[in-house]
């Protein structure tokens, strides 16, 4: 699927200007979901026993494994959001964009479920809230949304202004 | 017509060269991926290190004297039947709520040895304060309970939650605190340096992840004789403590 010239490509005979625009729209997917990342990640980085006390608010992950969760968590929403953002390895990192929501919405929804009254976390804090729930259903609204721009991503991984092009050399083809 | 073998064997090394060129193209191309995947590894890694360095629970934090194991501060005779042990922010709205509503009562409980009181103050609002409250008011708690002992300790709560600041803006200063503190019944020289300090913050980190690991989210909770008081609302909680304090 990588392969420029295959079903998936922008590059249809037919379709030039379809492509030009697919390009574009590209661009503003991966800045729009790689730009939440790089916010949601930075704002959980400067407090790590934070970060893990979100994590185990949630009860769904064993003891054992919840700090290893709650340090690389922010670390892992950077380096996606980063590699959005400058488009590097985009079908890959797309892919664990859209995985990272589907856990998140997992998550959200199983708080939901069990009557847990807990801020999601989601842009640092996290823990108990009177009238937390309240949140939940934009919260999972907000990340659905964002699972289904990654899966896009992932679908049509060329962009505009991506280092994909220059290190995979396709710049070329996306201009014809 | 003439040569036809010739000219097929042309083709074929054509068709050849490119499936060679291909090739190379292809593993090219997944070198590339797997050195960057490996950069990326590097980075996530290293970083993942640090973050573990970063994370603010400490060990070998020192501990104010008085306190137990579970970084409460027990108020009233070992003897009585009952123990009330709460978890509390100095800077959380509800607690200040719920404080105004059991206080007197409670207090009056470990009076009568009816109970024993455990504060569990914890730290885990400073997002929402200008000054890092949470952690300071917490802090000058445990150094006033090193300093002057439980009864000092005790005051010294009562007043913080009497004096409490709201949510989001700057919290009481440290020389606020060590009024407070001189109030409550220590020596301004014993515990200034401490406050301003942070002494225990460390202590304080610990309390707060102690706090998480036994599986509460929020402030106030309520545990009674070890179970943890359900409510759907802060007064549900406030009745069911009250109620455990006035049994005889």
């Amino acid at each position: 699927m990588l392969d420029p010239t295959g079903p998936f490509s922008l590059v249809s005979e037919s379709a030039p200007r379809l492509a030009a625009v697919q390009g574009w729209v590209g661009l503003a997917a991966r800045l729009l979901v790689g730009g939440v990342w790089i916010v949601a990640g930075v704002l959980k980085l400067p407090d790590p026993a934070e970060s893990v006390r979100a994590v185990r608010a949630y009860q769904l992950l064993p003891e054992a494994v919840v700090p290893t969760v709650g340090y690389l968590l922010p670390i892992v929403e950077v380096v996606i959001g980063a590699c959005l953002v400058v488009g590097l390895l985009v079908r890959g990192t797309a892919a664990a964009s859209a995985l990272l929501f589907a856990a998140f919405v997992i998550g959200i929804a199983a708080a939901w479920a069990r009557g847990l009254q807990i801020e999601c976390g989601c842009f640092g804090g996290g823990g108990h809230r009177e009238g937390a729930s309240a949140e939940y259903p934009f919260e999972i609204a907000r990340d659905v949304a964002l699972l289904l721009v990654s899966a896009f991503l992932v679908w049509r991984p060329r962009s505009r202004l991506a280092l994909d092009n220059v290190l995979f050399g396709t710049t070329e083809r996306i201009h014809t | 017509m003439s040569n036809p073998g010739g000219r097929q064997s042309a083709a074929a090394k054509a068709a050849a060269m490119r499936a060679a060129q291909e090739n190379a193209e292809r593993r090219r191309r997944w070198l590339m991926i797997g050195g960057v995947v490996a950069a990326l590894a590097v980075v996530v890694g290293v970083a993942f290190a640090l973050q573990v360095q970063r994370d603010t629970t400490d060990p070998d934090a020192a501990v104010p004297a008085g306190a137990t194991e579970e970084y409460g501060v027990p108020l009233g005779e070992s003897s009585a039947p009952t123990t009330v042990a709460v978890y509390e922010d100095f800077l959380c709205p509800v607690c200040g709520v719920f404080e105004e509503a059991v206080s007197d009562e409670l207090r009056a409980a470990v009076d009568d040895g009816r109970i024993v009181l455990e504060y569990r103050v914890v730290a885990f609002l400073d997002r929402a304060s200008e000054d890092e409250y949470s952690t300071r008011a917490a802090n000058a708690a445990a150094v006033v309970l090193d300093a002057a002992g439980e009864d000092a300790y005790a005051a010294f709560h009562d007043l913080l939650f009497a004096h409490q600041p709201a949510e989001g803006g700057p919290g009481l200063s440290d020389d606020e605190l060590v009024d407070f503190a001189v109030q409550a019944g220590a020596t301004e020289a014993d515990v200034r340096a401490g406050i301003e300090g942070r002494a225990f913050e460390g202590w304080v980190r610990n309390a707060t992840d102690a706090m998480s690991r036994a599986g509460v989210t929020g402030t106030p909770t309520v545990f009674l004789d070890g179970e943890v008081v359900e409510g759907e609302t802060l007064q549900d909680v406030v009745n069911q403590t009250l109620a455990a304090a006035q049994e005889d």
